[in-house]
């Protein structure tokens, strides 16, 4: 439970950065001439679609991690003895991958943030201003689920985090924490954005990189630690 | 254009066969070859006030968004999350059911309707297998919640059509990618020009223009139309016509060809004829239409998919059958969508369009005109390549190859002819005149000419008559023939020169010696296509001696000379009895019907109307050197359309295997199909980044920067002419 309620943190904390790139929509998106009523069902409707694709992707990334683990060909894992190396293996890289893009949010490593943001965003993002202006009910929804799918690497470092559980469930619950840890400031969008001065978007943005950088470090940790306690408990001479 | 909209899909310019799907978008009517292309052309061009591209992108998300949730729902019961409170199942059941069949009735309307459409014209297509399946799927799982079974199959039949949907729409995007280029191959007409009238500008259609309206573009803009500069300098790239590319310098008075690209500076430009009659606007036409055919691997390809569905329903119900006797009905009835799903045979269909799509624009945007698509498939093929002489390999003006005289200086020869010669119109003339200015001689004033046709022509320099023609005019003339000359002037006849007797003050005193010359970059070209594996043969009308020079200059071992074209056709299906795939060159003079009977007609640039006609690949004016690039083209568009029905039915049928083997999760086979189809568009992609051809590479001299008519021409100095020798 610990655990998704520091991811719920990191997805809160991460939310000042999608103020920054997706608060624009979220203000787009704007007043219901219904009242006060309609212009909430309309945001929660939005944000709605939006944790339904977070939720579909840490479902899908988890089920992926799941088949790595499941389906290796080795009965009798080599390095690892009767530890599960796949899962390791699965930790070490989805860790690194997140130290990687958290260093993104304190500005290092710019030209991987142009792989990951550039990739056949621009499209969708062009595509999506014409829901914004739609008045059907159900656009919101719609604009939500496509929103969800826009390249971010927030999203990406927690589907990451989501594959290297290696179950469909908990991937699922990861994605669900961090999606709703994004809810407050997504529904307060209006308000909030505007009042945060952008020193302190810039904090948070930073805040959300510590977390992220840290869950990274822990799910590394717990790839390498055991792999490492085990490789030094092995005689000499071993693979590596 | 109308006629663009019956043929071409709005989207990747593909051929739209016999699944149109038409819609308006921007006002306008568009119609799509696939689910897929319509998606991805709302997506990419409709505008937010159009209601029906926004309509199309929520009903999308929000089938995207209860599809999701029914899988995460799904998934949460696979796991077992609700185990402990079972009497939960059935109201999650009732939810899912809630969910599935508003998303089923949004994502799976288009292809529901597009079967229906199909089966009321007698056809079953592969949507038909895909609303069979999920149909399937649907109505056990309505029978199974009502039952109060354990197992309901929602997510699968949802999910199978959300994957359907995202693959089109990725491969249609892929696909206009990779059409991208073809686009102004087909604008020339509708494209918009900028007309200058009394100081305002106005954008008017092209093939509305006169001659004489004044039309500006601007840099990095299309010449629109043919005509003059009247203002402005820039430079223009005209690879669309001469196959070339580089930079032509224009200034005030230069002509301009519509196609051609203006680079740097505005220009105003007065036409000269009407935009559609220009060479640009008929390329275009040509390509059009050479799209809108299919060629024999795509019918033969279209053919199989049309049978093949029908059994893929018969092995789909055999399936069902078969596992239903060792396991419960609902496991055997997934397997059999699992096979209904990846029988698809939606890659074969692709296959051939887009790679002879993307092989037909490569070769126009070099001024190279493909007929028909089926032309690629038969010249990848050919294993011979034959050649008509005159006018194709050679450049069809006579030039002056050699100069004999009785103690006179060439130079004295030569100025005195062209003063002679310059008061004619006759092509040999032309070839004397042009042949002392390049030497720099002053022409030897001369009066009192007169002409005699079929003689030659008369006339007085310096006070003394002076006469040049055949030896008929020297006979009438009673002008003797010194004896040395005499026995040169017969070698030359022999092999098959031109040759003029010129004399003055009563005596014939020199001979001047003109040839038809093999074009400079012949010899190049011929060594290519030999490169490349092909035999190359001349097939001439001219005497032997005249044709084994050229054969000789160029690099031809076969040949066969003074051929009627009667002849000349038998001697192609001689050929073809020996070589399978035989193509003919020419310029198509008297060549048409050769051309015509040839498996593949080759006509260059300089070719008659007729010629044009009767072939299947027309080449630009001094386009010869391309020859070998086309064929490396060609080939490369065929292997990409083999691999490519290699990969979509060796994927197809490898699928199946699995499929009904129940290796395969249905989910998961929708998912591999969309990759298939993705595959096969990059493997076409690949066609795209084919280099252009280089003339350098080809070309033993590399080109000058000088127009054809000057590098072809005179430049070479007399008496250098591969031909005669001295003595």
């Amino acid at each position: 439970m610990t655990y998704y309620l520091v991811i719920f943190a990191a997805g809160f904390a991460g939310s000042f950065h999608c103020i920054g790139m997706c608060g624009g929509f979220a203000c787009a998106l704007g007043r219901d001439p219904g009242g006060a009523a309609a212009t909430a069902g309309r945001h929660l409707l939005y944000n709605a679609g939006r944790l339904t694709t977070y939720c579909f992707l840490g479902a899908v990334a988890g089920a992926l991690g799941e088949m790595l683990c499941t389906s290796r060909g080795l009965a009798v894992p080599v390095l690892t003895g009767p530890l599960d190396g796949a899962q390791q293996i699965l930790a070490i890289v989805g860790g690194l991958l997140m130290i990687a893009m958290a260093l993104q949010f304190f500005g290092l490593l710019q030209r991987f943030q142009a792989v990951t943001i550039g990739f056949g965003g621009s499209t969708l993002a062009v595509s999506l201003r014409n829901l914004l202006t739609s008045e059907s009910r159900a656009a919101p929804v719609a604009f939500g689920v496509f929103n969800g799918f826009l390249p971010c690497p927030l999203v990406y470092a927690f589907a990451v985090q989501a594959a290297s559980t290696a179950g469909a469930v908990p991937g699922f619950l990861v994605m669900l924490s961090f999606g709703l840890g994004t809810f407050p400031a997504m529904l307060m969008m209006g308000g909030v954005g505007r009042m945060l001065a952008p020193v302190w978007r810039q904090r948070g943005v930073w805040l959300a990189g510590s977390f992220i950088l840290l869950l990274g470090l822990i799910t590394l940790g717990r790839g390498v630690l055991p792999l490492s306690a085990h490789l030094h408990a092995l005689p000499q001479g071993s693979p590596g | 254009m109308t006629e663009r909209d019956d043929n071409l899909c709005s989207h990747c310019l593909l051929p739209i066969g016999l699944r149109a799907m038409q819609r308006t978008v921007n006002g306008e009517d568009c119609s799509f070859c696939c689910y897929g292309c319509c998606i991805a052309f709302q997506v990419k061009h409709g505008r937010s006030e159009e209601w029906e591209a926004a309509w199309l992108l929520i009903r999308l998300g929000v089938g995207a968004f209860l599809t999701m949730n029914i899988m995460l729902i799904s998934l949460l019961l696979y796991a077992g999350t609700f185990s402990a409170d079972a009497w939960l199942i059935p109201w999650i059941h009732l939810l899912l059911w809630i969910f599935a069949t508003p998303a089923l009735v949004i994502l799976g309307e288009p292809y529901l309707r597009e079967s229906w459409v199909q089966i009321l014209q007698g056809r079953v297509t592969s949507s038909a297998l895909v609303v069979l399946g999920v149909s399937a799927a649907y109505a056990y799982s309505v029978f199974a919640t009502i039952e109060q079974s354990e197992q309901v199959y929602f997510d699968t039949a949802t999910m199978v059509l959300m994957l359907f949907t995202i693959g089109s729409y990725i491969e249609a995007a892929g696909r206009a990618k990779a059409a991208r280029d073809l686009e102004p191959l087909l604008a020339a007409e509708s494209e918009c020009a900028t007309v200058v009238e009394g100081g305002t500008e106005t954008p008017r259609p092209v093939r509305e223009l006169a001659a004489g309206v004044l039309v500006r573009v601007r840099p990095g803009e299309r010449v629109p139309v043919d005509g003059v500069v009247v203002e402005g300098e820039s430079h223009t790239d005209e690879a669309v016509i001469t196959g070339e590319s580089r930079q032509i310098g224009k200034c005030s008075g230069s002509p301009v060809i519509a196609g051609s690209i203006n680079l740097d500076g505005p220009l105003l430009i007065k036409s000269s004829g009407a935009g559609s009659a220009t060479r640009w606007a008929k390329i275009c036409r040509s390509v059009r239409e050479a799209l809108s055919r299919r060629s024999v691997i795509q019918r033969v390809a279209d053919r199989v998919v049309g049978v093949s569905v029908p059994f893929v329903v018969l092995l789909g119900v055999l399936t069902v059958v078969y596992w239903s006797h060792s396991m419960q009905f609902d496991r055997a009835m997934l397997i059999g969508l699992a096979v209904l799903v990846v029988a698809c045979p939606c890659a074969v269909g692709l296959a051939a369009p887009l790679a002879t799509s993307l092989g037909i624009g490569r070769l126009a945007r070099c001024g190279c005109l493909v007929r028909d698509p089926h032309t690629l498939e038969v010249l990848a093929r050919a294993r011979l390549l034959a050649f008509d002489k005159t006018g194709t390999l050679t450049s069809g003006r006579p030039r002056l190859v050699g100069i004999e005289s009785e103690g006179v200086a060439t130079n004295e020869v030569l100025a005195r002819c062209a003063g002679l010669e310059r008061h004619s119109e006759h092509g040999l003339a032309r070839a004397i005149t042009l042949a002392a200015s390049a030497r720099g001689l002053k022409p030897v004033v001369t009066c009192d000419v007169r002409a005699t046709p079929g003689r030659g022509i008369t006339g007085n320099a310096d006070g003394q008559p002076i006469a040049a023609g055949n030896s008929a005019l020297m006979r009438e003339l009673g002008w003797q023939l010194a004896p040395s000359l005499i026995e040169l002037a017969r070698s030359m006849e022999a092999s098959g020169h031109t040759v003029i007797y010129l004399g003055w003050e009563g005596r014939v005193r020199a001979l001047l010696a003109l040839d038809d010359t093999p074009l400079a970059e012949a010899r190049s070209m011929i060594a290519g296509l030999q490169s490349l594996g092909l035999h190359v043969a001349l097939l001439s009308g001219d005497l032997a001696p005249a044709a084994r020079r050229t054969a000789a200059a160029v690099g031809i071992e076969d040949l066969q000379a003074a051929l009627s074209p009667e002849a000349k056709r038998a001697a192609l299906d001689r050929f073809r009895q020996g070589y399978g795939v035989v193509a003919m060159v020419g310029d198509g003079l008297n060549d048409a019907p050769v051309l015509a009977d040839a498996d593949v007609g080759i006509a260059v640039g300089s070719a008659t109307d007729l010629a044009r006609e009767t072939a299947s690949l027309v080449l630009p004016t001094g386009g010869l050197w391309m020859l070998p690039w086309i064929i490396t083209v060609a080939r490369r568009v065929r292997s990409t359309i083999l691999t490519n029905l290699a990969w979509a039915f060796g994927y197809n049928l490898i699928a199946l295997t699995l499929a009904a083997l129940g290796l395969l999760q249905p989910v998961l086979a929708a998912a591999i199909m969309a990759s298939s189809s993705l595959l096969l568009v990059v493997n076409s992609l690949r066609l795209s980044r084919l280099p252009d051809p280089i003339p350098g590479a080809i070309l033993e001299p590399p080109p000058s920067a000088e127009p054809d008519s000057v590098r072809r021409g005179l430049g070479v100095p007399v008496m250098a002419g591969p031909a005669i020798e001295r003595g």
